[in-house]
């Protein structure tokens, strides 16, 4: 029993201390570009079920520009960029610009748990990839990976690692395409 | 002669001293971590020591055992980060094809879909097989230039305390480029 104890202790010791390793190393610097993509490719399907358990369909959204980021709670960029996705969402929510953050493998609990510690709070829509199948179909190689997708439902940006989404570069190719 | 010997001596003492200088080291005061990293080429390379409890409390936290996980953290497990800051193209590499050296002999790296057979047993959930998966460095990907990057585990499949040098290799339009790090230390 003691010695179930000892190991939890020392789990949860070294789970902070992971996190102290991931969070006080030099971390390398969110960026601010993104990739314009060439190919006219159109978005694949996406639809999967959010924190209320209602379907979400990419499809629903056509008309609207839509910044699909791919995530999990234990990948620190994707922590690290999360509040600068909803900075991103709350200055361009009212010009026909949604946000889906996909998450990756994990429960509604465990996000549930991590969106209160971002500030500010994510209002955005997060849907549930559980069994990670949207990962080949988009192409996504590693996390976080981000496409900014035109109102036409077409791919226009990329981005691969973490990035300052709320970076005035950023926002400025964002709004240009509402404007399209 | 005399251009003999500064010939030679250039060759072993500046030409080793420049590639080392591309190197360099340093310990997180938080932590104790040791970080290894170079820039070559526009493109950032480096290598974070993780300690097997550390590699174990991220991985049990996501519903491996301790039994299940343990040939992974004690496998020499990194955090690693490439990323292409300015390199004059789009890289690509397979970071598997990376080259390991241990006393100047080749070692073999064991790949993401190998641990993930390794590890999938009847009693392993698939949402720990899908958070293994997703947590490492990927196998494969490519990166523009202006600061794409990706940070994930990597592990070398040695024993704590071994001293390996790595070369991690990608190319641009079939031009190969090359980052090495040598005198890496595993975690003890």
């Amino acid at each position: 029993m003691r010695n179930n104890y000892n190991i939890q202790a020392s789990l949860i010791i070294s789970l902070l201390m992971v996190s102290i390793n991931i969070n006080a190393a030099d971390l390398p610097p969110l960026t601010h570009e993104l990739t314009s993509v060439n190919k006219r490719l159109a978005a694949p399907e996406l639809r999967l079920q959010n924190m209320d358990e209602e379907i979400v369909d990419i499809k629903d959204l056509k008309g609207k520009v839509v910044v699909v980021n791919f995530w999990a709670t234990w990948c620190p960029p994707c922590r690290r960029e999360m509040g600068s996705l909803e900075r991103l969402y709350q200055a361009t929510k009212d010009k026909n610009v949604e946000v889906l953050a996909v998450n990756i493998g994990e429960d509604i609990d465990t996000v549930f748990s991590f969106m209160g510690t971002v500030e500010p709070s994510p209002d955005f829509e997060v849907i549930f990839d559980p069994d990670a199948v949207s990962m080949d179909s988009w192409k996504v190689r590693g996390l976080p990976t981000t496409y900014i997708i035109n109102s036409e439902g077409i791919i226009v940006y990329r981005a691969i690692g973490g990035r300052e989404f709320d970076h005035p570069e950023i926002l400025k190719k964002v709004l240009a395409l509402t404007k399209q | 002669m005399r251009e003999i010997i500064k010939v030679c001596f250039i060759t072993f003492f500046y030409l080793p001293y420049i590639a080392i200088a591309q190197q360099s080291i340093h310990t997180d005061s938080a932590s104790g971590a040791i970080s290894w990293e170079t820039h070559v080429d526009g493109v950032h390379f480096s290598l974070t020591q993780i300690l097997p409890e550390q590699v174990q409390a991220f991985y049990v936290n996501r519903g491996f055992t301790l039994k299940q996980i343990e040939p992974y953290s004690s496998s020499c497990v990194y955090m690693t980060v490439l990323r292409n800051d300015n390199a004059p193209g789009t890289i690509h590499f397979i970071s598997n094809n990376w080259s390991v050296s241990v006393d100047g002999q080749s070692h073999p790296l064991v790949s993401v879909n190998e641990w993930v057979q390794l590890l999938t047993t009847n009693s392993t959930k698939k949402s720990s097989l899908v958070a293994f998966r997703w947590a490492q460095f990927p196998p494969e990907q490519e990166y523009e230039p202006g600061g794409d990057w990706n940070q994930g585990m990597f592990s070398i499949g040695l024993d704590e305390s071994a001293q390996f040098d790595i070369i991690a290799q990608w190319d641009i339009e079939g031009k190969k480029y090359e980052a090495k790090l040598q005198g890496v230390q595993c975690a003890k």
